[in-house]
């Protein structure tokens, strides 16, 4: 097609065009980079079987497993399969070593490479080089990954029933063992022994192995009885016809029943995994149904929590003549703060929303991202202070009266705040069905059409936004009666761009993917508290990867799963990546 | 749209639902704004006059300064230019790459200090740390481009923009592991400190070393452009992907080398960026990154000139307005700065998206 399948084809080969080569030089790389980024270091002493392995080397022998596995994923015969797995790892440890290696004589010429590279520390390198110091070591991290290839090219070769059920199995270990502190408070409140499973922050050598055995085990026997599928059916009542109702049955009391199993961090989490379900499935609608990208959604948060602690606050220093309270006396009962609250979130949609609806999709999100930052800087500016709190925000909030509850309590709450995302739930899904719902989906898919079928554009877009709206509003409600407090430091952009992980990482469009995103992105990082410091960078790893790899997110919207590929068979019938131009529309 | 105005003398009830049916909504709440705007700037500016807080000194400075800003936006708004020309997609990490390079020559920078050769050379020194910017954000600019834009060629258009949101995260948090969180502050070059009477006006020497700098780099730049094999390969590609690989042009290297001039053109804006603001953080290129977006939509996205004049006006209007239009009207004016960006740009993409040189806004896609 181009000069460059001309050079490939008149061939130039090699090092480079040995196989597995340039997989394995990737691995190395990433390995280096998650040391230089600190993260190889700040998992080194979180244990994952305790005594025995910690997670920061288990993520070096990971990464070479993977790409190993992955090289030797295309068709190829007996003897290249084991030659790339292997190659893989090799070249992986050794590119490993050598920046160990370089490290050392920099530092020994006398070079502070920690003054510049900040992660770069004794600890780093010793856990890279499995305690054996750079020229050792690297011979260990060679081994070690020859050993990894050998090991993928076994798995490659399991039956894909015992495969699948090794990889569960391992993945249920991993989760096990770093969400220790999470699983032991849950044990703890039903009430069962940890003692023979977990032991500081780690899982004992026999957890380890009963773990293993029934997950391998479990998986199997599901597999050959038809899955989940039976064991829902086991269940005195259910049949096969309201099997969908006794799974949600099944689902609804767990909910119900999880903040008394955790403590009531775990339950404050949740609270914001719910605040999160929110916000994305109002975000959801905005972007996944009616295909406008809004990278100002924080503006809706902050305008819920905003609105809802002025008109609930009991804070003195907020001016007299402020609009919203008449008089300093005067607060609002929450109840009545939210309807109040989701009409001026869905006007301020409005406003934003009307003068930009005409733009094409990327300007759109832009200009959304600057509608969002100027009300962040006018929220924060000495001008509005008088109404707004300045950089101190809206203090003392009321809490939520709910017939007496404390709603302090994270339990409450997180009771409120899941009954308003399930009701935002139910609302999402309706819509979506929806006469409404069938308009945004003609819309994204082709404006011009979808106008020319009847469609009012401007009037669904309209629509979209003031749903966004009022939905996320209620999330930024939630926000200032958890925290009692509305400042400018919770509004920033980084939040929007949090949303949108979450919905992408879900997929986009989809509503159970939204809640699942929430507690990947949302929940995880607060229980694993190493993850905690790097949890944009994983972000944006996450938003990349997804969009590259697998743009439909983990539970795919069938319709928009569609739309996101079509392009692609496009693609394969035209002439190649060319047609671009003429896929995007730009004749 | 429904711009038409019912028959809104018939009383009866139907005709009345046609009227506020078409309603030209949007056009009111377009009307509201640019009028309330417009009221504000006049208002606010009668007023700061009035006050006579600044006389003609001030204002000549902050022209002077914000000439300065506005040439390292038009820098870096090239660098989104040129990208927009070729692949149409907005490369919102932009800003990280500039960021990289800057952050990356700091270290650098420190180390020539140490050793006294950045005050005993100091124009060696300064082409060093160009030289080292501008290498290490094509770098980051070259990666970007083959793992993040190239996977994505030929998706919708969202989907490279959502991907670039999750580069510049990526990026940002990427630096501040590799080189801590904490702002640095750079050393300062001996030379350029002071200022030289320009026919009767005190400018900072670093000011002229930016404005002439980032001038020559756009003269370069443009000539590249305008007068090589490479640049005319740049515009065909722009101009249509498919003809232009008929004609014998190699696509995927074209975009490459775009890409590489972005990152280059960025890196060095980086090095006349500490002169003016001298401070390194991982999160420093963020805010330029969207002012220099802002500035290459002003002057038209996909013109060349029009990015420097969007650079110019917007370094402008940022260092003059909040002081004549928000003085009189506001306390501290200057917590407002960014906030005269952004409304540039959402006032731009409203009302003139094409920008001042830019092609008429073309058909949505």
């Amino acid at each position: 097609m181009t000069a460059d399948t001309v050079t490939k084809a008149r061939g130039r080969r090699g090092l480079s065009e040995t196989p597995g080569f340039n997989t394995g030089a990737v691995a190395g790389i990433v390995v280096v980079y998650l040391g230089m980024v600190g993260m190889i270091e700040a998992f080194s002493d979180r244990p994952i079987i305790t005594d025995y392995i910690n997670f920061g080397p288990l993520l070096i022998l990971l990464i070479f497993y993977f790409f190993a596995y992955a090289a030797i994923g295309r068709p190829m015969n007996e003897g290249a399969v084991f030659q790339t797995g292997i190659t893989v790892g090799v070249v992986g440890g050794l590119l490993t070593g050598v920046f160990l290696i370089l490290v050392e004589i920099g530092e020994s010429a006398g070079y502070q490479v920690r003054d510049v590279f900040i992660s770069i520390s004794p600890t780093m390198r010793d856990v890279l080089s499995f305690g054996f110091g750079p020229y050792v070591g690297t011979v260990w991290l060679t081994a070690i990954g020859a050993l990894m290839g050998l090991l993928a090219v076994l798995t490659r070769r399991l039956q894909p029933e015992l495969r699948a059920a090794v990889f569960s199995a391992l993945s249920v270990l991993m989760i096990g063992a770093l969400g220790a502190t999470l699983f032991r408070v849950m044990l703890d409140g039903l009430s069962i022994p940890t003692r023979w499973l977990y032991r500081s922050d780690g899982l004992t050598l026999i957890g380890t192995v009963v773990i293993l055995a029934l997950a391998i085990g479990i998986r199997l026997y599901v597999r050959r009885q038809g899955g989940a599928r039976m064991v829902a059916l086991s269940l005195p009542g259910a049949t096969d016809r309201n099997l969908p109702r006794v799974l949600i049955g099944l689902i609804a009391i767990a909910l119900m029943a999880l903040p008394w199993i955790v403590n009531t961090f775990v339950s404050d989490v949740l609270g914001t995994v719910g605040l999160y379900i929110l916000l994305g499935l109002g975000l959801n609608i905005v972007v996944g149904f009616a295909g406008l990208l809004d990278l100002g959604y924080v503006a809706f948060y902050a305008v819920g929590a905003y609105v809802t602690a002025i008109l609930t606050s009991h804070a003195s220093y907020l001016v007299t003549d402020n609009p919203l309270r008449p008089s300093p006396d005067t607060f609002t009962n929450f109840w009545i703060a939210i309807p109040i609250t989701v009409f001026i979130a869905v006007a301020i949609g409005l406003i934003i929303g009307a003068p930009v609806l005409r733009l094409r999709g990327d300007y759109l999100a832009i200009v959304t991202l600057g509608f969002g930052e100027i009300i962040r800087i006018l929220v924060t500016s000495d001008w509005l202070k008088p109404y707004l709190g300045g950089p101190q925000g809206v203090t003392d909030a009321e809490r939520v009266p709910f017939f007496g509850l404390n709603t302090r309590d994270p339990r409450i709450l997180y009771y409120l705040i899941l009954a308003f995302a399930l009701f935002a739930v139910f609302i999402s899904m309706r819509l979506k069905d929806s006469r409404v719902g069938r308009a945004w989906a003609a819309m994204r898919e082709d404006e011009d059409i979808a106008e020319g079928m009847g469609v009012s554009v401007i009037k669904y877009k309209l629509l979209a936004f003031a749903m966004g709206a009022a939905i996320g509003c209620l999330g930024g409600a939630f926000f200032a009666a958890k925290l009692s407090v509305a400042n400018p430091g919770s509004f920033t952009l980084l939040v929007s761009i949090n949303v949108l992980a979450v919905v992408v990482l879900g997929g986009i469009g989809s509503i159970p993917g939204v809640v699942v995103g929430s507690l990947v992105l949302v929940g995880l990082p607060e229980l694993l508290r190493e993850f905690g410091e790097f949890r944009l960078h994983i972000y944006g790893a996450i938003i990349i990867a997804i969009m590259v790899l697998r743009p439909e997110g983990l539970i795919p919207d069938k319709r928009r799963a569609m739309e996101l590929h079509a392009i692609e068979v496009h693609e394969g019938a035209g002439p190649g990546p060319l047609s671009a131009a003429s896929a995007e529309g730009v004749q | 749209m429904a711009t038409i105005d019912g028959p809104s003398g018939s009383q009866n009830k139907k005709s009345w639902r046609v009227v506020i049916e078409r309603f030209p909504v949007r056009r009111t709440i377009l009307w509201i704004l640019s009028l309330t705007i417009i009221y504000g700037v006049i208002v606010g500016t009668t007023k700061t006059l009035a006050l006579g807080l600044f006389d003609a000194d001030d204002w000549i400075s902050f022209t002077i300064q914000g000439l300065t800003r506005g040439s390292v936006y038009a820098l870096i708004a090239l660098g989104y230019t040129l990208v927009y020309g070729i692949l149409l997609i907005i490369n919102f990490a932009h800003g990280e790459v500039f960021m990289a390079g800057a952050y990356t020559a700091f270290f650098v920078a420190m180390g020539l200090h140490g050793q006294g050769f950045l005050n005993a050379q100091p124009v060696l020194s300064l082409l060093i740390l160009f030289a080292v910017s501008a290498a290490v954000s094509t770098g980051v600019a070259l990666v970007l481009e083959k793992v993040a834009y190239r996977p994505l060629r030929g998706k919708p258009r969202l989907v490279p923009l959502i991907t670039a949101i999750g580069a510049s995260l990526f990026l940002q948090y990427t630096f501040r592991g590799f080189y801590g969180a904490s702002a640095r502050a750079y050393p300062e070059i001996g030379v350029l400190a002071g200022t030289v009477n320009l026919a009767g006006i005190n400018v900072q020497k670093r000011q002229i070393l930016v404005v002439v700098g980032a001038t020559l780099l756009w003269l370069a730049l443009f000539f590249f452009i305008e007068r090589t094999r490479t640049g005319r390969a740049m515009r065909a590609v722009g101009e249509d992907r498919e003809i232009a690989a008929l004609m014998g042009v190699d696509v995927d290297k074209t975009i490459r080398i775009t890409f590489a001039i972005g990152g280059a053109l960025a890196g060095a804006a980086g090095i006349l960026f500490v002169q003016i603001f001298n401070q390194v953080t991982f999160a420093m290129g963020f805010l330029p990154g969207l002012k220099a977006f802002t500035a290459a939509v002003l002057g038209g996205i996909g013109s060349i000139t029009g990015a420097a004049l969007g650079g110019l006006i917007l370094g402008l209007m940022e260092a003059v307005g909040p002081n004549l239009f928000l003085t009189g009207l506001v306390p501290s004016p200057n917590q407002l700065v960014d906030l005269v960006a952004f409304g540039i740009l959402v006032l731009v993409l409203i009302f003139k998206p094409g920008g001042f040189l830019g092609a008429p806004e073309e058909k949505r896609a």
